[in-house]
């Protein structure tokens, strides 16, 4: 069946797209076998989630990543990009849960990036008004 | 808009500062933004894209994104592995380059 958003063929029974990662679903009403469910262990797993719940596109953070390398908040941006590339991956491997985590990586560092990037630009801003004005004070823009 | 067209960005101005020159002396892939911004408003093409290249890259990339993303979708392209891998390529190539010669 070809991919609604970016019509790209995949095969009948593919949950999602291989190019996109958008979930697919057939006009017939027909659903994707379910994956088979993990071995039962001793560990607690949190319940299921209810079923019917439209499964999201998985968001690579691509361009948040770009726009945070391009502000120059260091170079974690690019950190979000390498997670945005493996997400995209993952993705295509079909390996969801493997693209989930490069997801929320990517999200993670670029939240990091941003924020970092905010408080050294606030730093910076605060250390060159401070130069200025004790070069004001010091008289050395009087000519 | 105003403020980016009347003043010019350089030394000693009011205009967010890059920490990664500030702190090392070298250029980081963004430097030059807000010079090429202004030298865009006014005109000055050539010049805009001598202060940084990389900009104008991803300018296009935003053209091509902006419809899907304010759909509120993930711009197919992006989504593809090699787009994401070229991203990074061409950034750390464009970030080391820039420094070396």
């Amino acid at each position: 069946m070809n991919c609604p958003n970016c019509g790209t063929t995949n095969l009948d029974n593919a949950s999602i797209c291989v190019n996109c990662g958008r979930p697919l679903s057939s006009a017939g009403g027909y659903t994707p076998p379910p994956p088979p469910a993990p071995a039962p262990s001793a560990a607690y797993t949190p319940p299921p989630t209810p079923t019917g719940v439209v499964p999201v596109q998985i968001p690579n953070y691509l361009w948040q990543s770009i726009v945070v390398t391009l502000c120059c908040c260091l170079p974690l941006g690019i950190v979000g990009i390498i997670f945005a590339a493996q997400v995209n991956d993952k993705i295509r491997q079909g390996d969801i849960a493997g693209a989930m985590e490069a997801s929320k990586n990517a999200k993670k560092w670029t939240l990091i990036g941003f924020i970092v990037g905010i408080v050294a630009q606030v730093i910076i801003w605060a250390l060159y008004s401070a130069a200025i004005l004790s070069a004001i004070h010091s008289g050395q823009f009087n000519r | 808009m105003w403020i980016l067209y009347t003043f010019p960005p350089g030394r000693g101005s009011f205009y967010p500062r890059c920490v990664f020159h500030a702190t090392t002396g070298l250029l980081c892939p963004g430097c030059g933004t807000t010079h090429a911004l202004h030298e865009l408003l006014h005109g000055q093409f050539g010049a805009a894209f001598k202060s940084n290249p990389f900009f104008f890259a991803v300018m296009l990339a935003g053209v091509y994104a902006a419809p899907s993303l304010l759909r509120g979708e993930q711009p197919p392209l992006f989504m593809k592995t090699w787009f994401a891998w070229t991203c990074f390529a061409v950034t750390m190539a464009w970030w080391i380059g820039r420094n070396i010669f």
